[in-house]
């Protein structure tokens, strides 16, 4: 018989300051079952969406369940109310939305990269990383008005639009900043250690990916070709460059892989919108109050958020279910670590991006 | 966008979903539940890969106290949406645990309206 240690993970770690815990029960430190708790911060913001605020309010309150991904959150509770109104958005403004998503999504996916250096031991990858995200995240503050949650997306457009002097620097420091995001992908797909340290651990099949319905960054980089900017029409992505990356090997050197080369797709895409960015209004008037349900479903950093929304004619909507990645990945996760060495743990979990924020929304 | 709904008696939902659901194809999103008052409607959420906005929606209903039928027997994953449901409303969920989502002094089912 081995040596049986039980070792918690959280529910504040090192690795990963969000509040979620994993029991590991391990013999001779491989792991021979989890358990999960991801409650320790419900915040109820489903109800508050459906009791306290208005359904013009609502998108302002989603916003706020993640400092990361909060425009995926409003483009998914917008135009889930758009669909069930009717409402025509003018194509600046999906523009706009789509420009916005995309560097959302660089900075996030840098800030993943990076974290996940930074639990292999490179500090000063990490550090980089972290430099170079800022660069998107000074251009969101310019575009938006701010660093993290930005409302930028409302029901019937954009609150802000862009002035030539914006798109001009925009235009200038995308050079520089993919120029950047290139490098780190040279570095996180070419470093010798690196790849050491993550080819074939926490290794999630295609097999696996379908079987626990896998989304984002994790089930792409198993081989499943799934990416909601492709199989849900919200944003103009088909016509700006959208292209879906997708790797085979499963594990976390791949997950990374997956992000570097969604930047520079990103970065990309956002280069093209400038470009073509159509003339006209940014925002319409939306009349009336939504009745009936509707639901939708957006690519955020971390893979497929689904919205669900319901009305009947009143101000206050019935119902409002948010369903985020980071809860889709979780049965992985926990299916994933048993069998492996717990000294992969925190760089397995890392590489899967996870949010408690969004999850305990 | 293509929605195709499949309402049936709440006992059918595992044989309704067992009928079509492959791994290969089929994506589960969630089940999600409204509140009726004293039931809920209950939507289980299923897309196909691959596919331009389609969903499949399998709809039934249940009292607050009526056994819902798992389905982790057909899809591993679906255990924690049904958690969810027996932690914000209160519903009983074949084989479910709660507390993975709220803690001992959260207020109890804060889903349900009313």
């Amino acid at each position: 018989m081995g040596k049986r240690i039980t070792v918690p993970f959280g529910s504040q770690h090192v690795a990963l300051p969000e509040p979620i815990k994993f029991v590991f029960q391990t013999e001779n430190e491989k792991i021979t079952s989890v358990e999960v708790d991801v409650g320790y911060v419900h915040r109820g913001i489903e109800k508050a969406c459906q009791t306290k605020f208005k359904y013009t309010q609502v998108g302002y309150v989603v916003a706020r369940v993640c400092g990361l991904c909060s425009i995926s959150h409003t483009l998914g509770y917008v135009t889930a109310v758009e669909r069930l109104m009717g409402v025509e958005v003018p194509k600046r403004a999906l523009y706009l939305r789509l420009i916005v998503s995309e560097l959302d999504r660089v900075h996030s996916h840098l800030l993943a990269m990076g974290h996940t250096a930074e639990v292999a031991g490179y500090e000063n990858l990490f550090m980089q990383t972290f430099r170079y995200r800022e660069t998107a995240m000074e251009l969101l503050e310019l575009l938006t008005g701010n660093r993290v949650q930005y409302d930028y997306a409302t029901i019937g457009g954009v609150n802000r639009d862009l002035t030539p002097d914006v798109a001009k620097t925009l235009k200038e420091r995308l050079k520089e900043l993919k120029e950047r995001c290139l490098w780190i992908k040279d570095v996180f797909e070419n470093d010798f250690t690196l790849k050491l340290r993550w080819k074939g651990v926490g290794v999630v099949t295609k097999e696996m990916a379908k079987r626990f319905n896998v989304v984002g960054p994790p089930a792409r980089a198993a081989g499943l070709e799934t990416d909601c900017r492709a199989e849900f029409n919200y944003l103009p992505f088909k016509e700006l460059g959208f292209k879906l990356v997708v790797r085979n090997g499963g594990d976390i050197y791949d997950r990374n892989l997956v992000r570097a080369y969604e930047v520079i797709n990103s970065i990309e895409m956002v280069e093209n919108a400038l470009e073509g960015l159509p003339e006209g209004d940014v925002k319409v008037a939306v009349k009336g109050l939504p009745d009936g349900e509707s639901f939708v479903r957006v690519e955020a950093p971390r893979g497929e958020l689904f919205y669900y929304v319901k009305g009947s004619k009143k101000m206050v909507l019935d119902r409002v279910r948010i369903r985020v990645p980071t809860f889709a990945n979780i049965p992985v996760m926990k299916e994933l670590f048993v069998g492996m060495d717990y000294a992969d743990v925190p760089a397995t979990v890392i590489s899967f991006d996870p949010c408690l924020s969004c999850t305990a929304r | 966008m293509k929605v195709e709904e499949i309402k049936v008696p709440l006992r059918d939902v595992r044989r309704t979903v067992k009928e079509f659901y492959n791994e290969n194809e089929w994506h589960f999103i969630t089940v999600n539940a409204v509140d009726l008052g004293g039931k809920v409607e209950l939507k289980w959420f299923f897309t196909r890969y691959g596919e331009d906005e389609y969903f499949r929606v399998v709809v039934a209903q249940a009292s607050y106290d009526e056994e819902i039928p798992t389905l982790t027997y057909l899809i591993p994953s679906a255990w924690i949406s049904e958690w969810e449901l027996a932690d914000l409303f209160g519903l009983n969920v074949e084989g479910a645990k709660t507390g993975l989502f709220l803690e001992p002094d959260s207020p109890r089912a804060p889903l349900r309206r009313g």
